[in-house]
């Protein structure tokens, strides 16, 4: 209850900030103001903006449940962020931003159109954000409420709440098939985060974004220190996780010494002991032993591997009672690591499906491209580029992040290869141990109000990206669609009122979507990534540094790297029938999608004539500085 | 046939502003920096990484040694060489004003 209380204050505070952000922008111009804060924006509202909606749910939320399940080589699979400041900074901020106030655009779309004066660029581009960022949007959602039904889990208010919310979706279509805690903390947060979005605009983003980056920070700090003192230093973790070996899948049926009157309900997360041997499992589903009954139907279960690992469960709190688990047939082992000691401790990485490991050479280049260079090329980030003051704030601001950063990835690593230890048999649920740790970590402290502040840091994370893509989609929309081509002379009122709408219908068609969350969240966050990547990258870099390139190129190269991801994801689904990429030649689709994008821009501006002189002069031209002393 | 990056359509090139360049020279910089740190991480770890069947790899500070030198040295050394950029080498350029976008 105390942790709810610190969570509580958390959200007062996200909402008092909207509040202030709404007045402190009412003087300036309406759309620049709602969708980019009147390019007013200084050093540590820029560096933290940019770093708290690059650190999403999937930093707080899948990377730890990576680090979890592979160990060590995660190190190397996101060791890209070690030079993603310089480069998802560095590389198009100055010139993005000059470009875009040439152009006097507002969105990345528009920059486009403007820069090529071709509407064709314009759609193409807002088509591609709209498409991608919905997806981003959905795993976003997920993450949120996931943290939060840990976070409430247990708290009697919130029990009842959730029996109320199943009784009244019962009967609805699509709706009423949605778990009743999942439904209601997707509610609650999906609103919440829809109206101080409407409500305070980019502004309000940017300043959440400021304490929600400060609160990211402080919670990977303390869970860090926390950690290491609950595990006793890391060289005994990084030792502890050198003897360990991954667990296997099993099918048990869990039996009872004596019959009850009454039903018995197993939850998923029970460990229950293993009968005719030293060992446990953990139930990956709920089960029923039904009364009169001393037998459940035969259910998935985790098995243990590890003696130190299964000496903790049942010395443990949790530790099993009464019942025992009999195995039926031969267990699901790992394609590659099972039985290997020292396999969390190094490359590839122990792996459930893949018979090559976790991270292999060519993936790992592939991610450490990935993160630099599709983090340079996420229209949500590209938007905040356009919004920074001056360049000392841009150079500032790409040494604060760097040094940011920093103090997040890395111990991130640390903290979660502690929770291997501390935590055994989450993979039952690996995307819930970041809350699960937290709540342990200050738990064994004593400082059970500490886990709200801890669990705010993801949900910050998931937060701070939500309401960013929320306002880029909704700024595609009625920018590039409604005031470029339907309604050019609209009032400001009106733009307005259909900014505040357009925000709301697409924050509520997310939330509907999610319903039924997708599985695997952080294949969902890559695809979008690399989608969003691919589609403006490359196109970006030429628009800004070279002055031959066309409309015709932009748009080959925004539809070969768009197309790219789609068909290398679509191979990768017929082949496993699991949402997934394929990895053509070992590599990730991104850096397919990167070179075709290139070769199409190349091509494609080769093939056209030149843009006009006054349009390179305009944007590439001394002249324009000139005229502008 | 024009080359991209020689930006021969300028004809021209004394039309090109500047800050233009200025941006062009650090992009360049800003990639071989990225070169060198994937170069490093990628082929040292990919040597060094792969422990096998082995259950006893070497640790060094808490962690395994390939870490260290695969992920943490460069990792510090690319933080230091963002300093450098970001304070010494890149330049402050003016941004041009704010357009009236209503």
């Amino acid at each position: 209850m105390t942790a709810l209380i610190s969570f509580g204050i958390y959200m007062v505070a996200v909402f008092a900030l909207a509040i202030f952000a709404n007045r402190a922008g009412k003087s300036k111009a309406f759309v620049s103001e709602y969708f980019l804060g009147s390019k007013s924006i200084g050093l540590w509202a820029f560096a933290f903006t940019y770093a708290a909606t690059s650190a999403s749910g999937g930093s707080f939320m899948g990377f730890p449940s990576l680090i979890y399940t592979h160990g060590w080589v995660l190190a190397w699979w996101i060791a890209g962020y070690m030079v993603v400041p310089i480069i998802a900074l560095g590389l198009l901020a100055k010139r993005m931003n000059q470009v875009g106030r040439i152009a006097g655009a507002i969105t990345i779309p528009e920059l486009l159109r403007r820069r090529f004066e071709s509407r064709s660029v314009g759609n193409l581009a807002t088509i591609f954000v709209v498409f991608f960022m919905f997806f981003y949007l959905m795993a976003q959602f997920k993450a949120g409420a996931q943290i939060m039904a840990t976070l409430l889990d247990g708290v009697p208010i919130y029990e009842t709440a959730v029996a109320g919310v199943e009784r009244v979706t019962a009967g609805i279509p699509w709706v009423g098939a949605a778990d009743g805690d999942y439904l209601l903390c997707l509610l609650v947060f999906a609103v919440s985060v829809i109206a101080y979005t409407t409500f305070g605009g980019f502004r309000a983003v940017v300043w959440t974004d400021v304490m929600q980056g400060i609160v990211m920070g402080l919670g990977v700090v303390v869970m860090l220190v926390l950690a290491l003192a609950q595990v006793g230093g890391l060289g005994k973790a990084t030792r502890e996780l050198a003897e360990m070996t991954p667990p296997q899948s099993v099918i048990v049926v869990v039996s009872i010494a004596e019959t009850s009157g009454e039903e018995i309900r197993l939850s998923r997360g029970d460990w229950i002991e293993t009968a005719g041997e030293r060992g446990v499992v953990r139930l990956k589903s709920s089960t029923l032993i039904p009364a009169g009954d001393q037998k459940s139907e035969p259910v998935e279960a985790l098995k243990l591997t590890t003696p130190a690992e299964i000496d903790r469960v049942l010395s443990g709190p949790d530790a099993p009672s009464k019942f025992t688990a009999m195995m039926i047939g031969e267990p699901e082992r790992y394609a590659y690591g099972d039985g290997q000691k020292g396999v969390y401790l190094t490359a590839p990485g122990p792996s459930q499906k893949d018979s090559g490991g976790f991270l292999g050479v060519m993936l790992a280049l592939s991610f450490f491209a990935f993160w630099t260079f599709s983090g340079a090329g996420q229209p949500s980030y590209m938007v905040r580029q356009m919004a920074f003051r001056d360049t000392v704030t841009l150079r500032r601001s790409i040494v604060m992040v760097a040094v940011y950063f920093t103090l997040i990835y890395f111990p991130l690593v640390i903290i979660f290869t502690c929770a291997r230890v501390l935590l055994p048999g989450m993979e039952v649920h690996p995307d819930r141990v970041m809350p699960e740790m937290a709540a342990l970590l200050t738990s064994n402290a004593g400082m059970p109000w500490l886990a709200g502040l801890l669990i705010a840091a993801p949900f910050a994370a998931v937060m701070s990206s939500v309401d960013s893509f929320l306002l880029l989609v909704s700024s595609g929309i009625v920018r590039d669609v409604y005031q470029e081509s339907i309604n050019p002379k609209a009032t400001e009122k009106q733009v307005r009122r259909l900014s505040y709408f357009v925000t709301v219908v697409v924050g509520l068609l997310g939330l509907l979507a999610v319903m039924h969350p997708p599985q695997f969240l952080q294949h969902l966050i890559v695809f979008a990534s690399a989608g969003l990547g691919a589609c403006f990258l490359m196109p970006m870099i030429f628009t800004l540094y070279w002055p031959r390139t066309t409309s015709r190129g932009v748009i080959g190269g925004m539809l070969a790297g768009g197309l790219t991801v789609l068909i290398l994801y679509l191979i990768g689904f017929l082949i496993t029938k699991e949402f997934g990429e394929y990895l053509l030649l070992g590599l990730h689709p991104f850096i397919w999608a990167v070179l075709f994008s290139g070769i199409a821009i190349v091509g494609g501006s080769l093939s056209q004539a030149p843009v006009s002189e006054a349009l390179r002069l305009r944007y590439f031209g001394s002249d324009y500085e000139k005229t502008k002393r | 046939m024009a080359l991209p990056f020689n930006l021969d359509a300028m004809q021209k090139p004394e039309e090109l502003g500047e800050s233009f360049r200025q941006s062009k020279r650090e992009f360049w910089v800003m990639v071989g920096i990225w070169t060198f740190f994937a170069i490093w991480t990628v082929s040292y770890n990919g040597f060094f990484a792969d422990g096998g069947s082995e259950s006893d790899p070497e640790i060094l500070f808490g962690m395994p040694r390939w870490v260290v030198i695969g992920v943490v040295v460069p990792w510090i050394l690319a933080v230091s060489a963002t300093i450098w950029f970001a304070m010494a080498f890149m330049k402050d350029t003016p941004l041009g004003d704010e357009e009236e976008t209503e």
